[in-house]
């Protein structure tokens, strides 16, 4: 009799565990789902919108690194938190790189305080370090590592595309120090038609959408 | 690429301890973890303490918001973020849990709602610290359906050890359900074979070079040792031959206890069952390692997708 009604209990019991299971696994994987459908959604939406992006073409490239040097003379940034960077590998390939303004930027979606906003007129995106807590979370996100934390502040920063510079109608400090115009800008429409950035050891360009290319030598 | 360290491996230990510490007494209050339990009420108290305090070791970890922590309050506006559903899953579970803690620790009734939406809460933040983590697609070995799994079972787990523990020490009344052995040789074994899958997933290429990378650091590389050691043979693998053990034993007392002639050998069982209780604080303490040698080892072997470097 007693092992009778200690069977009973527990069915109940398993159903109500059941249940709650059930819930947990919904709320575990509908959220996943979820981000997935938003990411569909913002990366139909990004491609109908302007988009511009940089050019480099590495067989001009003369490694004089003027965009590194003239992007950190304007905006002070510490030299081992860069905001661009001039890549070389020891069989003497050279990428000269900075934040990719990716059409799904990883960054702006795991950021919890929004600091990253994407500007809808040019697909710039902007970091706004005064909103940053630091707490490293799109360090893990960017495939690029285009953010960095500066132990100055604590707080993360970024290229930002020159803007400011773009929205007072001259270009970016980086392309315009470039004597051989291995790096340029244009529209993404456009650039896409000549390459992409799946370039020599970069991780897929799927991922984030990279609003760059890079043409290998 | 990242600075994640310690202090951000013991947040989601203690944010999976807490939340498994209470869904066992939630557990033990419906009845599921046997008649006479005394697991009932030390999870409750423990839970919601645990997560906060795991919450606030994780503002050490904040670069400029430790600074100016009136930035902290925007961490709640990014809906899209992963970290921003933590930080209300957190908030709303630390808040429901003090509620019941009062109500258990005042002896009252709380209303039947208030616990189940805990217990919701609690299995939110479980699967939370995993999510974290596997929502990270330039981390390819944390970006695996498997992780929040791996991660809810052993909250549950080390939850129920530490409420094990706490209830050997500061409840006046004792009991050893054979339910509760069950139960966590069934989460045990679970979080074994999640394990299992979590790692033939990766080995299967499904996530790329990297992640593979990441695995070898862990079986055979420079985290061998506390992988092995500290995770599977202490963690696991003992917890497993033990509570495996223990249940055959109390199968084995059950039936000498209903045949009428055996009562000397039935009782002497009873006694070394009382005896395993001691044995089994050492297995709970055990369990535990195992759960924060794994958040630390899983947040260690992070790689980036990409090394920084081209050719």
């Amino acid at each position: 009799m007693s092992q009778n009604k200690r069977i009973n209990l527990s069915r109940r019991t398993v159903i109500k565990g059941g249940v709650l299971l059930g819930t947990a696994v919904a709320i575990g994987l509908n959220p996943m789902k979820l981000v997935q459908a938003e990411e569909t959604v913002t990366s139909v939406a990004t491609n109908a919108k302007k988009q511009i992006g940089f050019s480099y073409d590495e067989g001009k490239c003369i490694k004089c690194k003027a965009c590194v040097l003239a992007c950190q003379e304007t905006y002070k940034w510490e030299k081992d938190t860069p905001w661009r960077t001039l890549l070389r590998s020891k069989k003497g390939d050279v990428l000269s790189m900075s934040c990719n303004h990716c059409a799904d930027p990883a960054c702006a979606k795991v950021c919890p305080v929004k600091a990253y906003t994407k500007r809808e007129s040019d697909g710039i995106v902007i970091q706004d370090s005064s909103k940053c807590v630091g707490c490293g979370y799109c360090l893990y996100a960017c495939p690029y590592h285009a953010p960095h934390i500066q132990k100055k502040t604590g707080a993360v920063s970024k290229c930002h595309f020159c803007y400011e510079l773009q929205d007072s109608g001259s270009g970016p400090r980086c392309i315009g120090a470039c004597p051989t115009q291995a790096l340029t800008m244009g529209d993404m429409k456009e650039l896409s038609k000549i390459g992409n950035l799946d370039f020599k050891g970069l991780p897929n360009p799927n991922i984030t959408n990279p609003s760059m290319i890079a043409i290998p030598k | 690429m990242g600075h994640w360290g310690w202090l951000i491996a013991i947040y989601l230990f203690l944010g999976g301890l807490g939340a498994g510490a209470y869904l066992t007494s939630f557990a033990a209050e419906k009845g599921l973890l046997g008649k006479t339990t005394n697991l009932n009420r030390a999870g409750y108290y423990v839970s919601g303490p645990l997560v906060a305090f795991g919450a606030f070791l994780l503002i050490f970890d904040l670069g400029q918001g430790l600074k100016k922590p009136w930035l902290i309050i925007n961490m709640f506006l990014n809906f899209s973020s992963v970290m921003t559903w933590g930080i209300y899953i957190l908030s709303a579970f630390i808040f429901v849990a003090f509620i019941k803690g009062y109500f258990v620790w005042k002896k009252k009734q709380a209303p039947g709602v208030l616990s189940y939406v805990g217990a919701l809460l609690a299995l939110s933040t479980a699967a939370y610290t995993g999510m974290l983590l596997a929502v990270v697609e330039g981390v390819p070995f944390w970006n695996s359906y498997i992780m929040p799994v791996v991660f809810v079972v052993s909250a549950l787990s080390t939850g129920l050890s530490l409420t094990s523990l706490l209830a050997h020490f500061f409840e006046k009344h004792q009991a050893h359900e054979a339910r509760v052995t069950q139960v966590h040789l069934g989460l045990v074994g679970t979080e074994i074979l999640a394990l299992v899958a979590f790692f033939a997933l990766i080995y299967s290429g499904s996530q790329g070079a990297v992640a593979k990378v990441s695995a070898n650091l862990l079986l055979t590389e420079s985290l061998a040792i506390p992988f092995w050691l500290l995770l599977i043979v202490i963690g696991l693998v003992g917890p497993l031959v033990y509570y495996l053990q223990l249940s055959r034993g109390y199968k084995k007392s059950t039936l000498l206890s209903e045949e009428p002639g055996m009562h000397g050998e039935a009782k002497q069982a009873t006694r070394s069952s009382a005896k395993s209780g001691k044995l089994s604080l050492l297995f709970d303490g055990a369990v535990m390692v195992g759960g924060l040698t794994l958040r630390c080892l899983i947040v260690f072997a992070a790689l980036p997708v990409w090394n920084g470097q081209i050719g």
